[in-house]
């Protein structure tokens, strides 16, 4: 068995050229950004539209507690009645539910971590969030968020110091970030501290291939279409390595659904899963958004072929 | 072979095998007490081994403010005087001249704390009162006064005042208002003393109940963090955040009380029965706090009456305890300071719970300031073996898939075992590393090590594709020039990884920062140890096992 299919790479490259290979790019890029957008408008207040991704409670302010219930999340809702539930549900499999609070004082608080002691078992994990600290991570996550892109833009003009070839990373990586964003929308996954790392990480990550593909283009000798395939083949690999550890990190991290004693554990399972759709989206950045956009400017500006002072660069550095 | 040296005397090798040895020798090899140990050296974080952690946010607020002294002066003492008639005749830098219709003297004014005071007779009947006073202090006293919470001056070129209580600029304005005064500059938040105070507070607070080691950071000015180990939510909130601020106030007349000193110059002692089955408690005041009980008792006229200038103890703004000098301290305190104090609860069994409750008001008070509770957290001890034992399949399952993937693209051991163990030295080089800075293992760190391991593939991946580009190990030179350009790949793609994470590291809350230094290391640790190692062992393995085939073909 062949990790790669090199025939099908050669046909691919071969018999698509750089509009063709736009579409598909194109099209999920344009969902993605309307999907970003129906939820910032969804969830707008009257000072404004909303998160372009839905906050979890790290980002909301409130309190959150795993314990084990036969209850329904329902029955839970209803029996904390008295207390501000934001919500109740079912939480990695199993009889594991997670009950979130809205900003509660001190002794409702309490009053609510006694009865769970006292009434349910195994009560797992607490995480209490001041409205203060979550509206200033909002804040600061944002930040960083832009700083991370735009340092990551730097970095790829630096390294470049051409504005087609720069530009085209920078695009493959905004398609990958708001394709996995959007993503979170579609399967319910809010923006947490964990998610917020993924998204971070996949900023770094999304460019490898994308710096490989340039670099191999750019810098290397040989067939236009030989070039491709063989950065094809490497980036291919990276990233099916990648995924495969994504994938067990995901299912070892979502709970018993899968084996029983295993419980969920929120922050590697949120940055897996994010990391998954960011790398699926990089796939598809990569080999057709990308790839396009270097074919047509190299074959709008001749360097299909070998660069004439490439070989004097390469004695020097010899 | 070229009659070189063979691979695993390369430098570069070399250094990878010590860096290796040395980060296993930090994992498991302790000395302690002459002794040397072995055994696992890793620290697991709270969400590893159980505990809860929370965030304190400290209230208080810096101000810049200012007002008019001539009616701080008047508008305090018709309170003070409760006479609405007073009038300010003259200001000066460091004096503020009235007249009352009342009759008083020096002795009531200086009690009021006001600044040094002369008093004549005024020429049209009633009191001309001169207090030695700067505009300065009268503002601090006003807000003092008005806000019933501790001012301190802030020394700068501008007037700054630490407001040591929650207040927020629209409440200080509207108090500033009446002596036309205003808020020039308001921040939420104290200073560092303060917040560097409370720490050292907690901190001995924690080692009194026995909990050592207790990590305590600060984070900005107006945070504290504390990760309390094998210690459930509640019990955490109550040693930490719930104990607030203990203080002994004096009793002026009446209702109005003035501040004497705070939990902080109290040392307590242990209940104990006295003479005819009176319990008490003994405690030991610094030798400021000495002092300051000492003026104040004599100030406000404690050492002559004591039964009507009480000391009174509160916690939390809540009184717990009051009582007046006795004869013998009232004497005694006006020659010297006294150190070693006394406060009786009662006889009998009563006497001996008031007294329990008494220590352990004066033991657990002391913080400066207030704080609120912002954020808190807790993992039970048995979640948190289970987060452990499941990170350690995960990981190995990861591992696994990997392995064959790598083997489905390169068939070849020579190359999938090599890659796999450079990515694996990897992951022991970065465990090494957190045991030798004392960085604590948790659920986001171990999340930067898969993602730090997940970087390193790909670049294996990048340098043996591009030196075995035409399917062979070519000749050395050719194999360093492909090397130089997969190393541009590779550390262009290092430097935007780097870049990604740096904003994490300022990210207040220290939210991620664990994952962002463990990503940033473990980056760094691979281009330039493991990466390049990695390289000479392929070219060594390839050239010595494959070179007959080559022939052949």
């Amino acid at each position: 068995m062949n990790l790669i299919n090199e025939k099908m790479i050669d046909e691919y490259v071969k018999k698509f050229n750089f509009k063709q290979m736009l579409i598909l790019p194109v099209i999920l890029l344009i969902v993605s950004l309307l999907i970003l957008a129906y939820t910032s408008y969804t969830t707008r207040t009257p000072e404004g539209l909303g998160a372009p991704v839905k906050l979890g409670m790290e980002f909301q302010g409130g309190t959150a507690i795993t314990f084990d219930s036969s209850k329904t999340p329902e029955q839970l809702k209803e029996e904390f009645s008295a207390y501000p539930v934001v919500q109740a549900r079912e939480y990695g499999g199993g009889d594991q539910k997670l009950l979130q609070f809205g900003p509660m004082t001190e002794s409702q608080l309490s009053d609510v971590i006694n009865k769970i002691n006292s009434e349910y078992s195994n009560p797992g994990q607490i995480t209490q969030m001041g409205e203060v600290v979550s509206k200033s991570l909002q804040r600061q996550t944002l930040n960083a968020i832009l700083f991370s892109f735009i340092g990551m833009a730097i970095v790829v003009f630096i390294v470049f110091r051409v504005f087609v070839p720069s530009i085209a990373v920078v695009i493959s990586a905004f398609a990958d970030i708001a394709f996995a964003a959007a993503m979170m929308n579609v399967f319910g996954i809010v923006l947490s501290l964990g998610t917020v790392a993924a998204l971070l990480m996949l900023i770094g990550y999304s460019v490898d291939t994308d710096i490989l593909l340039t670099t191999r283009l750019l810098k290397r000798k040989g067939e236009l279409s030989d070039k491709i395939k063989d950065a094809m083949k490497t980036g291919m690999t990276m990233t099916l390595t990648t995924l495969a550890a994504l994938i067990a990190l995901f299912v070892v991290s979502s709970g018993s659904y899968l084996v029983s004693s295993f419980t969920r554990i929120d922050i590697i399972r949120d940055i897996s899963v994010v990391l998954i759709f960011g790398l699926i989206a990089d796939m598809v950045n990569t080999w057709m958004t990308n790839v396009g956009i270097l074919k047509w400017y190299m074959e709008k500006t001749g360097k299909t072929e070998t660069r004439v002072e490439k070989p004097k660069k390469r004695r020097q550095a010899a | 072979m070229n009659g070189e040296e063979p691979f695993y005397k390369k430098p570069r090798v070399l250094l990878l095998l010590i860096v290796i040895l040395a980060s296993i020798a930090a994992m498991t090899v302790s000395y302690e007490n002459g002794e040397v140990k072995v055994g696992s050296n890793l620290n697991y974080g709270l969400d590893l081994q159980g505990g809860s952690w929370l965030q304190l946010q400290l209230q208080g607020a810096i101000v810049q403010v200012s007002a008019d002294e001539s009616k701080i002066i008047q508008s305090e003492f018709q309170r003070l005087l409760n006479d609405p008639s007073i009038k300010v005749e003259e200001t000066t830098l460091n004096s503020v001249t009235f007249t009352t219709t009342k009759q008083t003297t020096q002795k009531i004014i200086d009690s009021f704390g006001f600044g040094k005071s002369t008093i004549t007779q005024a020429p049209d009947g009633g009191t001309r009162v001169s207090l030695q006073i700067s505009r300065e202090y009268s503002i601090q006293k006003y807000l003092e006064n008005n806000l019933d919470a501790e001012i301190r001056m802030i020394p700068g070129n501008i007037l700054t005042f630490e407001i040591r209580k929650a207040v927020t600029e629209d409440e200080l304005n509207a108090l500033l208002k009446p002596v036309d005064g205003k808020v020039n500059s308001f921040k939420a938040g104290v200073s560092s003393d303060t917040r560097e105070e409370t720490k050292k507070i907690l901190e001995s607070k924690l080692n009194n109940l026995g909990m050592k080691e207790i990590p305590i950071r600060t984070v900005g000015d107006d945070y504290i963090l504390i990760d309390l180990a094998g210690v459930d939510i509640t019990t955490a909130k109550d040693i930490a955040a719930k104990p607030g601020k203990f203080e002994i106030r004096i009793q002026v007349n009446g209702n109005v009380t003035e501040h004497v000193l705070y939990g902080t110059e109290i040392t307590p002692g242990l209940p104990e029965k006295q003479t005819g089955d009176q319990w008490a408690v003994t405690f030991t005041l610094s030798d400021a706090g000495a002092a300051v009980l000492r003026d104040a008792a004599i100030q406000y006229g404690a050492v002559t009456n004591p039964e009507a200038h009480e000391l009174i103890m509160l916690l939390d703004e809540k009184e717990v305890y009051s009582a007046p000098l006795s004869p013998e301290l009232a004497r005694n305190i006006q020659s010297v300071p006294v150190k070693s104090l006394s406060a009786t609860t009662g006889v009998g069994d009563e006497g001996q719970r008031r007294a329990n409750e008494l220590q352990i008001h004066l033991r657990a008070g002391a913080l400066p300031v207030e704080v609120d509770v912002i954020g808190a957290g807790e993992v039970s001890a048995e979640l948190g073996s289970r987060f452990k034992s499941q990170v350690l399949i995960a990981g190995l399952i990861a591992l696994i898939l990997v392995a064959i993937v790598v083997s489905l693209r390169y068939k070849q051991p020579n190359i999938v075992i090599p890659m796999l163990s450079t990515s694996f030295s990897e992951v022991i080089i970065i465990l090494g590393f957190t045991v030798l800075v004392g960085f604590q293992l948790d659920l986001p760190t171990i999340a930067g090590i898969i993602a730090v391991i997940g970087t390193g593939i790909d670049h294996l991946i990048i340098i043996t594709d591009e030196v075995l580009a035409g399917g062979a190990m070519p000749p050395d030179k050719v194999y360093r020039s492909r090397l130089t350009k997969a190393f541009a790949i590779i550390f262009s793609a290092a430097a935007t990884v780097l870049v990604a994470m740096s904003p994490l590291l300022i990210m207040g809350f220290g939210a991620l920062r664990g994952f962002a230094v463990i990503t940033i290391v473990g980056v760094l640790i691979g281009v330039f140890i493991a990466r390049p190692a990695y390289a000479e062992v392929i070219q060594g393995m390839l050239v010595e096992d494959t070179g007959k085939k080559f022939v052949d073909e």
